[in-house]
């Protein structure tokens, strides 16, 4: 009997996932799919609002990442009050740097220690009831304190960039709104221990051997897991350095050759196409010139990692080092290995946030430019999942007539279907029965992505996990409900 | 007292809303603070008090709100990177060994759409609550 395999929502993921697998008679798949939220809504939401409410209001697409989505909105008010990203004060600059490293690195590691860790230090098949964050703790006290406390690191510097938790006011057209105090500055420097950021880095670079330690132990499984080729795109620094915050958009194919290099994301639309699925809410992004088939890419810190040169920071780039010469420098296409990219993403993200907070610049006092309006800007930075397109228009009342979004999760569709596909086949087919482990494998395809499917509420009583088995009646077999 | 929802999805930001709201208040010995969703690091907030209270939405509640205790469980509920309060609570209890005296002040929601502010139903249940609520916070009530 034909079997379809549903897991809904993914766990572990912002918002609500679903996978659809189909098997046929022989157990073999002929089909999967993961289906996601998408954000249109919120998009039509900002239409007719005034256009310096945006960074605002675009916070609450994301409760993991909101900065984000304020920075990237910023951004493209930067160029609709004809100001430009490259133009701003140099403390408006690395106010929102500080802002957007701190967001990094928070996020970051609590993907490492709360939602890879226990796949990898209990293992895929282990307990679901234990395989979270307080299964670590029995296991390694430590790495859960190490992971509230970056958590925590991570939050004190958005909240003294940013402002408020919710209503974050930061950055601002042409500017920001606030610099760091000299106290704030100390907080983050040699405040009491272990909250300062030498402890940051040296919990970053802890995390790493951590991750090499059972990649060294476990190479089958972190080699091979939902491993293909793809193209990767991201942001790169001019000179071709990782960078976060600003820059010019390159892709590679899964070879290493530069299929798009030092691109003006101002004009992404006549190099990023988006295609409608009839099956998905959510669109598959390509690089036109590929074409549909043959155009998808990867975003996220493997693809950033796949596309930069070199990192500018000194421990993050030897780490990158030793991370390039693991695939002879050519692009590394194992989708487990985004978490060793990651971890050094991590440490350069805490290496700069120590940089910034050296910087005099920071207690600058000239926050804000002005400049003569445009009817038009794009935002793009690198989310903490990959690269973040915002995209608006206004009319002459200064109303936002037109918002694209095109999210880091967004871009990653396809390859999470691909890596999907990987577990079903790979795993899954011609099994009698689906175990819990089964299904994790799935999630740990997916989880590898970060995916962030927000916009969806939790309010009380609303998060089921239901995995159902059915039949090509469409008759449930199997259903679980974690 | 720890208020956590999304404001950009109606009643779902009723839990920020009451954090913001009962922080004007002023009320001695309290401390406020609102997010999107409870994370890791309010374990380390709630080990730091005796008394925590957290604020969230809720559907399919047939009274304004409710006003329970909340057990540290060990269990992370199946989604995201976010989690309830019951694991927060474990979390503060195995990472720091503390069990402070925790409730969950559910107030019911009606409206989840994409859009901001609160329904007028919501506004009343929160009124309701944010005055028991006060009422309890100083000594009032058990």
């Amino acid at each position: 009997m034909a079997r379809k395999i549903t897991i809904e929502p993914v766990t572990r993921v912002e918002g609500h996932g679903k996978v659809t697998i189909h098997l046929d008679d022989a157990g073999k798949v002929t089909q999967s799919r993961f289906h996601i939220v998408e954000f249109r809504g919120f998009e039509r939401f900002v239409q007719g609002r005034p256009y310096w409410e945006a960074p605002v209001l675009v916070q609450r697409l994301c409760g993991i990442c909101p900065v984000s989505h304020h920075l990237a909105a910023a951004k493209a008010m930067d160029v609709i009050v004809g100001v430009g990203p490259e133009r701003l004060t140099p403390t408006a600059e690395k106010m929102r740097r500080l802002m957007h490293y701190g967001q990094m690195l928070q996020s970051h590691a609590l993907h490492f220690f709360h939602l890879c860790a226990p796949d990898f230090l209990l293992g895929m098949d282990a307990d679901p009831a234990i395989r979270n964050v307080i299964g670590i703790i029995a296991l390694n006290k430590d790495l859960a304190v190490q992971a509230v406390l970056m958590r925590k690191f991570g939050q004190e510097v958005i909240l003294a960039t940013a402002g408020k938790k919710i209503h974050g006011t930061g950055a601002i057209p042409g500017g920001i709104n606030k610099n760091l105090s000299p106290d704030e500055r100390d907080q983050f420097l040699k405040g009491a221990p272990p909250l300062t950021i030498d402890q940051m880095i040296a919990w970053s670079q802890a995390a790493i051997e951590l991750f090499k330690g059972y990649h060294g132990k476990n190479k089958d499984v972190v080699d091979g897991f939902a491993a293909f080729p793809s193209n990767h795109l991201s942001l790169v620094r001019k000179d071709g350095a990782l960078d976060f915050y600003h820059g010019v958009l390159r892709a590679v194919d899964a070879e290493g050759r530069k299929v798009l290099d030092d691109m003006d994301y101002q004009d992404y639309t006549n190099f990023i196409g988006e295609e409608v699925r009839s099956w998905s809410y959510m669109k598959f992004p390509y690089i036109r010139s590929l074409g549909k088939s043959a155009g998808w890419y990867r975003v996220g810190p493997l693809a950033r990692l796949n596309t930069c040169d070199h990192i500018p920071s000194p421990l993050a780039q030897k780490e990158f080092e030793v991370y390039k010469a693991y695939t002879a420098g050519k692009p590394n296409n194992m989708s487990l290995h985004t978490h060793w990219a990651r971890l050094i993403e991590l440490l350069h993200s805490a290496e700069v946030i120590k940089e910034l907070l050296l910087d005099k610049d920071l207690q600058g006092t000239k926050l804000v430019k002005k400049g003569k309006k445009v009817p038009e800007g794009v935002g793009v930075v690198e989310a903490p999942r990959g690269t973040l397109f915002h995209h608006y228009r206004i009319n002459d009342d200064d109303q936002i007539t037109m918002a694209n979004l095109i999210v880091s999760t967004t871009h990653n569709n396809e390859p999470m279907n691909r890596a999907v596909h990987w577990v079903a086949e790979n795993v899954l087919a011609g099994k009698p029965e689906i175990t819990e482990g089964m299904l994790n494998r799935v999630e740990v395809a997916i989880r590898a992505y970060d995916p962030c499917l927000s916009c969806a509420t939790h309010a009380l009583g609303h998060m089921p996990l239901e995995v159902v088995l059915r039949d090509s009646r469409n008759n449930i077999l199997q259903r679980k409900v974690r | 007292m720890i208020g956590f929802g999304n404001p950009g999805r109606r009643d779902d930001g009723l839990g920020p809303a009451a954090a913001e709201r009962l922080s004007a208040r002023s009320i001695p010995g309290v401390v406020c603070d609102a997010d999107y969703q409870l994370a890791i690091e309010d374990a380390l907030a709630c080990a730091r008090h005796d008394t925590v209270i957290f604020i969230d939405a809720a559907r399919g509640l047939r009274k304004p709100f409710t006003f329970t205790k909340v057990k540290a469980a060990a269990a992370i509920p199946p989604m995201s990177h976010a989690l309830r309060p019951e694991a927060v609570l474990a979390i503060a209890a195995e990472l720091y060994g503390r069990a402070p005296d925790a409730r969950l002040l559910a107030i019911r929601g009606h409206d989840w759409a994409i859009g901001e502010g609160l329904t007028e139903k919501a506004e009343k249940n929160l009124a309701l609550a944010l005055d028991f609520l006060e009422d309890f916070l100083k000594g009032n009530r058990p």
